[in-house]
């Protein structure tokens, strides 16, 4: 029997590697082969074990040490019915069963470190037949049917870059690959480098073969070590099989290939940031135009896209760009790959159809809100993004649609959020954000963000004046206006779809000195209710800063000036008398 | 090729490529700009080039957008100013530091402070008063007198003392009446005529400044002389109106008109004044004494201050025996007690109803008045004045204690209930406050306080063509220098009205910091200069002046004492013009502000961060145009600042000082430090020439303030080394014994001096029978002057010659290439040529204008054979 770890960034985190030690040490390893995989999206479930048996797959989740040593026990002994009630349930089954996979096809399927493990998937092949049957301009033809867009964010049509730079005329083009993932929340990229390299190698070199660039780099953020290692592994494999170099596959085309590991700044997943960074500059956006398609890395023609829509490339190649364009709306092609976490119950990558709504996924894929707790709101597009309140479910994933919304479609970052979230922290935590990742380059981003950050913490700390809201809608136009690049421009997205939605939030913190969600720990009053205190002492004996007073029997009391709001107080009283205002 | 397009409405042909900004700039339109310069690569940083284009929903950067054909362009909608303005906003919202000095900000006249104070320092006395006197005219006068609210400001007082500042500014002009006398150049005659009515400090200050402008002025005044209160309120021994007389005559001599004993009512009248001038300007001070309404106050004996000041100011020294009280505790109770110790008072007291702390007058005069024997009854109050056959004899005073602090945070005086004094008097000045007499301007509105209404920005009163200002108007009595701030900026707007135009006065915006925020400990402690004065024996029997005025020694010392609050790029910086430009109110964004109070500087570049704007100027024309990369730019967002390379100090990194970057900061954050001993940010004077360090030729724009060249700039954009930027300056203080150098057998010219150099050094060497050579290159500027002479070039061995080159450090000379040349050098050609053309006994300035004529002849400063020629024949 063939058996899979999955051991993406998210499993090692719970715990996969002992998984897999353990089973490395109890199988019987001549019967059986035991492999990694990458993410299988089901981050929720990690450790996940797959056993390939003759009946099919067997899914194992949350594979701790000990139900490890059980399902070795049972995969030695061909009795997998033993250990039945450690396999994944039907309705977490939902969760992949819902979704369609392009991007994300191999991962968790394949072994990432394996070539051969990707060949046989059909790997290289769209490769292969892009240089021996099609012309550059027939594959820039052939993505422009499949109706892609930029994975990255902004949703520009890759058709038009590709032909620009392909049009652009210079002795040397580049192509880049965008993988500074910075979203807080997203992990699509990082997801799929880590389970299908090959597939993104593959992809670029299609790209590079479209715009006729000899050089292909991937910009990979340093915090994903494991990425790096996985690309890196996976670039001297495809080198010592041709893929990558002089005349690949033998044909005229040429392509070097190599990674760049930036050191983290948020701003570097803009493009032009990004370029200054791979020069070796400080990571500070150009003025556009010109657009990187005329002047770019080193000031040559370049092209830059992200890892998913890379992904995206050998499908459409193999499968013909109307097999794409077939899914999604008038406006939006494909599938798109979603990093869904918050207080959600089921967290994880999800890829689908452009069209589906966004109740699809976050109630039929991921399950709905953790707890039982209500659906208040949806953070799309991280920081540069906006959030979608509960009225607004039913918006179809589609950039036109979401857009309108107030947010963006972004990279795929999706944060759910339930009634414990306060809107106005919600907005204050992007806004520290993006004003630490600020650059410093324009006035708007650099002053803008932190001015804006000032005003949010003082609305959050009980401080907000009369005039902040017109204040904050005022900074956030003009930063829209005045910012330089795309980071600074979309900064005070946050705040304005929280105004627009959750407006009486803002209003509740700063005339009433009150947060709804109990979030805002300035503005919360601990109180004991008289007539539920039963005297028993326990919150007193807990209190850490003593601001609790009483005799036994008799109700006790909480001094305000001292309470450090830690909320010890509300989880040891057994009759719930402590109220938090 | 060209394109149309239009900005803000008119059509415009430009060429194609070219940036919206290149275009407007051409054309002559502004668009406001602080981190675009032509030299560098664009940047996109600052974010106010912002201009609207039709078809374009986002605004567009104007440095880097391309011009398109039939693009329609605005550069000044509401939007476009809107983000501007946001934009200034968030800079100044970080932007740490005194566009000017706290001294100068808290004078009512506004005048600059710390500019004179500076320029005092530096021995430019006549620079000094011509600044005193862009806002004061009476100088020599006020001075003296003022009780100087800039002094109350300075923040010398948090390292020890406050600057002097009302004394230097007396020195100074006391300086400037001894020789020859500041007058102001006069504009071409208006044939406007403007009447002013009272010749106190404010109708004086209209005066000189309306007739400046080019006006017909007359003053009309009531009293037999000129002055006002400056001679009928401030007595002789504090203002020696010898002094106050010679002030007058310098604006009478203007061409001012300058009428006395003009009664309005009964010699004129106010409609009649009002009819015969262009515009009237109301000055009439507060002439009356404020009444106390206690019982006896109409004896015979009881004297009204300022009346009674006034009195013996005109010299008819009133009887008011050996008892004498002063109700009061402000300046004019000072003055009246003094002086009536002077008239010979054996007892005189000053009744005040607080205490010494609560007393509004000078602390100085406090003191002083005690020294002169002067009794405080501090804490009493009369209440009924007693006499006999309706003459004085006495004052019975209630006693007071302090309560509850009052609205001025004083503590209020609260009688103690039966607690009573009497002392017997002859006399008692009731120095208790004034206002104005109006009989005469029943035409003007008036206020509550029976002062004349008048608007405050704009002086205007309800009659058109009348202005105000002064103790007579809105608030009513206030100190000198208000009244004369008053009618300095009355006057702007009065000329502005001739004009037809009727803009009022507006508060410019400042960026100030708070004095508590700043490291007081780096400074050394220095003591405030004691102001030299006669003894109490010795003055209180006399009217003469108290003080003795500041030596030079001691106004130099004094005023070098000032920290230099005030930004030194205060009248170059784009940063302040464009916020009062654009009306900013920061405040509204006010949070975090940078304080990082950095000194990182070398010997010639001084750097503050915390006046960064972040525009990268600097950073980028070092990297990009000087090829040296000795600054950068360090952290993130907010906390994003500029830093000299691997955080070391600027004089230990790859900067050659060439000064780029000071030229392209547009704010205070860099600046050249000047040659002055005490950098002063006043306006200066330029004057464009070439740089004498090299044979390069580059052009100059010396900087000079009075005698002292201040910096060297390159011009146009262009670009000058550390020698032309830093060290033709520093030249000025080298001074080598020369006498002792022409004892050496050999000259060497380099090619750096001038054209009469070369002649001069030529005729003395032949003449002295010394041997003469050059080092000059072909490149070098004087080279073809030099080779037609036949100078022969010097091979660098001899030690016992004499060079006349630029360079030198330490008497021992360099080559431009940094080698060693002749030891014991005299290194400026141009003082060694004047130096040895004054024993050729041929007067140096006719060569110098012979040779500068050659030179001048040719806009590159190279010198045609011919020129040459003639040149020569003069020897």
């Amino acid at each position: 029997m063939k058996i899979a770890v999955g051991q993406g960034s998210c499993g090692i985190a719970a715990g996969a590697m002992k998984t897999y030690e353990i089973l490395n040490s109890n199988l019987d390893l001549n019967k059986n082969q035991l492999t990694v995989t990458g993410c299988i999206g089901m981050c929720y479930l990690e450790p996940i074990v797959d056993v390939y048996a003759c009946d099919g797959l067997h899914r194992f989740v949350k594979v701790n040490g000990e139900i490890a040593e059980k399902i070795a026990t049972a995969i030695n002994n061909n009795d997998l019915t033993s250990v039945k009630e450690f396999e994944i349930s039907n309705d977490d089954k939902q969760f992949l069963d819902k979704q369609t996979r392009i991007a994300l096809r191999h991962c968790g399927v394949i072994n990432p470190e394996i070539i051969e493990d990707y060949t046989n998937d059909d790997g290289y092949k769209a490769l292969n037949k892009v240089l021996t049957t099609m012309s550059p301009e027939d594959v820039i033809e052939e993505i422009k049917v499949s109706g892609l867009a930029g994975r990255g964010g902004a949703g520009f049509p890759t058709w038009f870059k590709w032909n620009a730079a392909r049009q652009s005329t210079g002795d040397k083009k580049y192509l880049i690959c965008n993988a500074d993932e910075g979203d807080p929340g997203a992990f699509m990229d990082r997801a799929v480098i880590e389970g299908d390299p090959h597939n993104l190698i593959e992809g670029m070199l299609i790209g590079a073969y479209a715009i006729g660039a000899s050089e292909a780099i991937v910009y990979v953020r340093a915090e994903y070590p494991l990425a790096i290692r996985r690309l890196q592994n996976a670039i001297d494999q495809a080198m010592a099989k041709g893929f990558i170099g002089q005349n690949i596959m033998g044909t005229d085309f040429s392509c070097d290939f190599r990674i760049k590991a930036g050191a983290g700044a948020f701003v570097c997943g803009e493009e032009t940031a990004l370029i200054e960074s791979l020069e070796g500059s400080r990571g500070m956006p150009r003025l556009k135009p010109p657009f990187p398609a005329q002047s770019g890395y080193w000031h040559k023609p370049s092209n830059i896209n992200n890892v998913e829509t890379f992904a995206n490339v050998s499908w459409i190649i193999l499968n013909g760009g109307n097999a794409f364009s077939s899914m999604g709306t008038e406006n939006s092609k494909g599938t798109k790959v979603f990093a869904l976490t918050g207080k959600i119950k089921r967290g994880g990558l999800v890829e689908i159809p452009m069209g589906k709504t966004l109740r699809d996924v976050i109630f039929d894929i991921g399950g709905g809100i953790k707890n039982d707790k209500n659906f208040k709101a949806v953070q799309m597009g991280g920081p540069s993004g906006g959030c979608i309140p509960e009225e607004l479910l039913d918006t179809v994933i589609d950039y036109k649609a979401l857009s309108q919304t107030g947010a963006i479609m972004g990279s795929g970052g999706m944060v759910v959020m339930d009634d414990s979230t306060c809107m106005v922290e919600m907005a204050r935590f992007f806004l520290d954000f993006t004003a630490k990742e600020s650059c410093g380059k324009c006035v708007h981003c650099r002053l803008g963000t932190k001015r804006m950050l000032e005003i949010l913490t003082r609305i959050t700390e009980g401080n907000g004046k009369e005039d902040d809201i017109e204040l904050l809608e005022e900074l956030c136009l003009a930063i829209k206006d005045g910012a330089l690049c795309g980071l600074g421009q979309t900064a005070p997205n946050p705040v304005l779809t929280t105004l627009k939605y959750f407006k009486n939030e803002y209003i509740e913190h700063i005339v009433d000195k009150k947060c709804t969600a109990h979030e805002c720990t300035s503005l919360l009053r601990y109180e004991i209710n008289a007539d539920a205190c039963k005297g028993c002492t326990l919150c007193a004996k807990k209190c850490p800063v003593g601001a609790i007073s009483g005799t036994v029997k008799n109700p006790h009391k909480i001094d305000m000036a001292q309470c450090i709001k830690c909320g010890n107080c509300v989880s040891v009283c057994r009759f719930n008398a402590v109220e938090v205002k | 090729m060209s394109i149309t397009l239009t900005i803000d409405g008119k059509k415009i042909i430009a060429d194609e490529g070219m940036t919206i900004l290149n275009v407007a700039t051409q054309n002559g339109i502004k668009i406001p700009n602080l981190c675009y310069d032509g030299r560098v690569e664009l940047y996109g940083a600052c974010g106010l080039c912002t201009v609207e284009v039709e078809g374009i929903p986002k605004l567009l950067r104007a440095c880097s957008t391309k011009v398109s054909d039939g693009m329609v362009v605005h550069t000044q909608t509401e939007r476009v100013k809107a983000s501007r303005k946001v934009a200034l906003e968030l800079l100044l919202s970080d932007h740490t530091g005194d566009c000017v000095a706290p001294c100068s900000k808290a004078c009512p006249a506004g005048t600059d402070c710390q500019g004179y104070v500076g320029l005092i320092a530096n021995g430019e006395y006549t620079e000094a008063v011509k600044l005193i006197k862009e806002k004061l005219p009476l100088p020599a006068s006020i001075g003296r007198i003022c009780p100087h609210p800039c002094e109350k400001q300075c923040r010398r007082q948090y390292v020890d003392e406050p600057i002097s500042i009302a004394f230097l500014k007396s020195f100074v002009a006391d300086m400037d009446l001894l020789g020859d006398t500041y007058t102001p150049t006069i504009e071409p005659d208006t044939n406007k005529k403007v009447a002013i009515i009272g010749g106190g400090p404010a109708g004086l200050t209209s005066a000189y400044f309306l007739r400046k402008q080019g006006h017909s002025v007359t003053v009309f005044e009531q009293m037999p002389k000129m002055g006002g209160m400056l001679r009928y309120g401030i007595p002789e021994y504090r203002l020696p109106k010898a002094v106050l007389d010679k002030e007058i005559k310098l604006i009478e001599d203007m061409g001012v008109t300058l009428k006395n004993n003009v009664n309005i009512g009964k010699d004129t009248t106010f409609e009649e004044i009002k009819n015969d001038f262009d515009a009237t300007l109301v000055a009439i001070g507060a002439w009356n004494s404020s009444k106390m309404r206690v019982q006896g106050e109409d004896l015979r004996g009881v004297w009204g201050g300022i009346d009674f000041l006034r009195e013996v100011a005109l010299g008819n020294k009133p009887t008011i025996g050996k008892n004498v009280a002063v109700c009061g505790g402000g300046n004019t109770a000072m003055d009246a007690c003094r002086v009536a110790v002077r008239l010979g008072a054996e007892n005189v007291y000053v009744i005040y109803r607080r205490t010494k702390d609560e007393m509004p007058a000078d602390p100085q005069e406090i003191l002083e008045s005690e020294e002169e024997g002067v009794v405080y009854k501090f804490l009493t109050n009369p209440i009924e004045f007693t006499g006999e056959n309706g003459k004085l004899n006495g004052v019975i005073l209630q006693k007071m204690e302090l309560g509850e602090p009052d609205e001025s945070g004083r503590r209020r005086p609260v009688a103690i209930e039966g607690a009573t004094e009497e002392i017997a008097l002859d006399s008692v000045i009731m120095a208790i406050g004034q206002y104005p007499n109006l009989t005469g301007f029943e035409t003007l509105e008036a206020t509550r306080k029976n002062t004349i209404s008048a608007d405050e920005s704009r002086f205007t009163t309800l009659l058109d063509g009348v202005f105000a200002v002064g103790d007579a108007t809105n608030k009513g009595a206030d100190i000198a220098i208000a009244a004369i701030g008053e009618a300095q900026k009355a006057s702007v707007v009065i000329d502005r009205y001739l004009n037809g135009e009727t803009v009022g006065y507006k508060k410019p915006y400042f960026v100030e910091r708070d004095s508590k925020s700043i490291d007081y400990s780096k400074f050394e402690k220095v003591a405030r200069a004691k102001m030299p004065h006669m003894t109490p024996a010795d003055r209180k029997t006399n009217f003469k002046e108290v003080n003795f005025g500041f030596t030079e020694e001691m106004a130099k010392k004094e005023a070098n004492r000032c920290l230099e609050c005030g930004c030194h790029d205060y009248f170059e910086c784009k940063l302040i013009s464009y916020a009062n430009d654009y009306d900013v109110k920061p405040s509204r964004f006010a949070g975090e502000k940078h304080n990082r109070n950095q000194e990182n500087a070398n010997d010639l570049i001084a750097r503050n961060t915390d006046k960064c704007i972040l525009c990268g100027l600097c950073v980028r024309v070092c990297e990009e145009v000087m090829g040296k990369s000795a600054i950068g730019l360090i952290n993130r967002g907010f906390n994003t600042f500029v830093e000299p390379e691997l955080g070391k100090p600027l004089k230990e990194t790859a900067c050659i000082a060439c000064g780029q970057c000071v030229a392209l900061c547009p704010t205070g954050a860099l600046r050249e430090k000047t040659s002055f001993t005490k950098s002063v940010p006043v306006k200066e004077n330029s004057k464009i020439s070439i740089c004498t360090n090299c044979s390069n030729l580059c052009s100059v724009d010396f900087r000079y303030i009075g005698s002292t060249v201040t910096r060297a700039l390159p011009v146009d954009n262009g670009i000058l080394c550390k020698g032309g930027r830093f060290s033709v300056l520093n030249e000025q203080k080298n001074t080598t014994d020369i006498d002792a150098l022409l004892k050496n057998d050999v000259i060497v010219i380099s090619g750096k001096v001038s054209t009469e150099t070369v002649f001069v050094l030529k005729k003395y060497a032949e003449e002295n029978k010394k041997q003469i050579f050059t080092i000059a290159k072909g490149t070098d500027a004087n080279y073809y002057a030099i080779s037609r002479l036949n100078i022969p070039q010097y091979n660098g061995e001899c030690e016992n010659a004499i060079e006349t080159s630029n360079y030198c450090e330490n008497g021992t000379f360099f080559d431009k290439y940094g080698n060693k040349r002749v030891q014991n050098a005299i290194y400026n050609g141009e003082s060694l040529a004047e130096y040895v053309n004054s024993k050729l006994n041929k007067p140096y300035s006719d060569l110098t204008a012979e040779a500068e004529k050659a030179v001048n002849a040719t806009p590159t400063g190279k010198v045609t054979n011919e020129e040459i020629i003639n040149a020569s024949k003069l020897f």
